[in-house]
């Protein structure tokens, strides 16, 4: 462009989207809603080990107005599905939901009368991790894979 | 202890007692009577031989399609912290009234108990003193360990408002 090659380095120009996407997708705040096993290998995905502070979402809020990326970790009984459902409206927008592990995303084993098969019949879920439970390297790249979705989304899609 | 000698010992206060014979984990099973089950254990807890102080468990079972004397039962796992010794206590009730006096006066452990067995089973306990369901939400209906309960439930888990994207995709 005509105005970059006058101005040099001092300036650049880029689309509004390109640039509000770059800074949501890398400071996701999450918000670990874990009830089972996958909350306990969860943990060491925020450890020195795995880390997943190198991909910008290391900072856990246990608030949902605090955060903006759900992981729900573990099985969701009939009890605990209004207490998700309330914790997901409380988030503000824009706002991802991570389901990781089995038992989350399909029920797994748990084919009885408490257990939601799948908290996507009753939430929204951007990204399945597949796993029981999934190994850290999968949530870390499940969050990738989030970064990318939400370096396509559009600001004006937003109300 | 030993069994036999816990058999003799009781059957001295309550003659005719009904023994089984199964000696699982070296315990032996006293099959009380459904009536007299406070009067049993305040029997078992009190007395200085036996002196069976601490209500291990409590639990229902259902013996549907099985061969046993009633559909239900309810069995009290005891244990002596004085002699160190077991002793399984199983009362049989059954389908067309399920109930039994509650033991949650002799035994404070048996409240919650109770309150499990019954949400469970749908076996209620007199005199128990808050017979609420205790793991199931409270409008729930049914009792899901009951053998012919459908092990995917009668709906519950789909019975919830879908939440949708705000923004459009």
């Amino acid at each position: 462009m005509g105005l970059e090659s006058s101005l040099r380095d001092s300036v650049f120009t880029t689309r509004l989207d390109a640039f509000i996407n770059w800074g949501r997708k890398n400071s996701l705040w999450p918000m670990p809603f874990g009830t089972a096993c996958c909350a306990i290998e969860f943990m060491c995905v925020l450890g020195p080990k795995f880390d997943m502070g190198r991909f910008g979402a290391e900072a856990m809020r246990f608030s949902p107005r605090q955060s903006d990326m759900m992981i729900v970790s573990g099985r969701v009984s009939i009890k605990m599905m209004p207490v998700l459902q309330k914790i997901y409206r409380q988030m503000a927008e824009p706002k991802w939901v991570i389901s990781m592990g089995a038992c989350a995303s399909t029920g797994g084993v748990f084919d009885t009368y408490s257990t939601i098969q799948g908290i996507d019949r009753f939430i929204p879920v951007d990204v399945y991790v597949p796993g029981c439970p999934p190994r850290p390297e999968t949530v870390i790249d499940a969050v990738i894979k989030l970064q990318k979705k939400i370096e396509s989304e559009r600001s004006r899609d937003y109300r | 202890m030993e069994s036999i000698e816990l058999q003799k010992r009781i059957e001295s206060r309550f003659p005719g007692s009904a023994w089984q014979p199964q000696e699982s984990s070296g315990v032996g099973t006293l099959v009380a009577e459904r009536s007299a089950i406070v009067e049993v254990l305040r029997f078992l807890r009190d007395d200085p031989d036996l002196a069976f102080d601490f209500l291990m468990d409590l639990f229902g079972v259902d013996y549907l399609e099985m061969e046993a004397t009633e559909r239900f039962a309810v069995i009290y796992q005891l244990y002596s912290m004085k002699h160190g010794h077991r002793l399984r206590v199983k009362a049989f009730i059954p389908e067309t009234s399920p109930a039994i006096d509650s033991v949650a006066e002799i035994y404070p452990a048996a409240n919650w108990a109770e309150r499990e067995t019954y949400d469970q089973y749908g076996i209620r306990f007199n005199g128990h003193p808050d017979l609420r369901r205790i793991l199931n939400p409270d409008d729930f209906t049914g009792h899901p360990l009951r053998k012919d309960f459908p092990v995917e439930g009668i709906g519950y888990r789909d019975q919830f408002e879908k939440i949708t994207r705000t923004r459009a995709q």
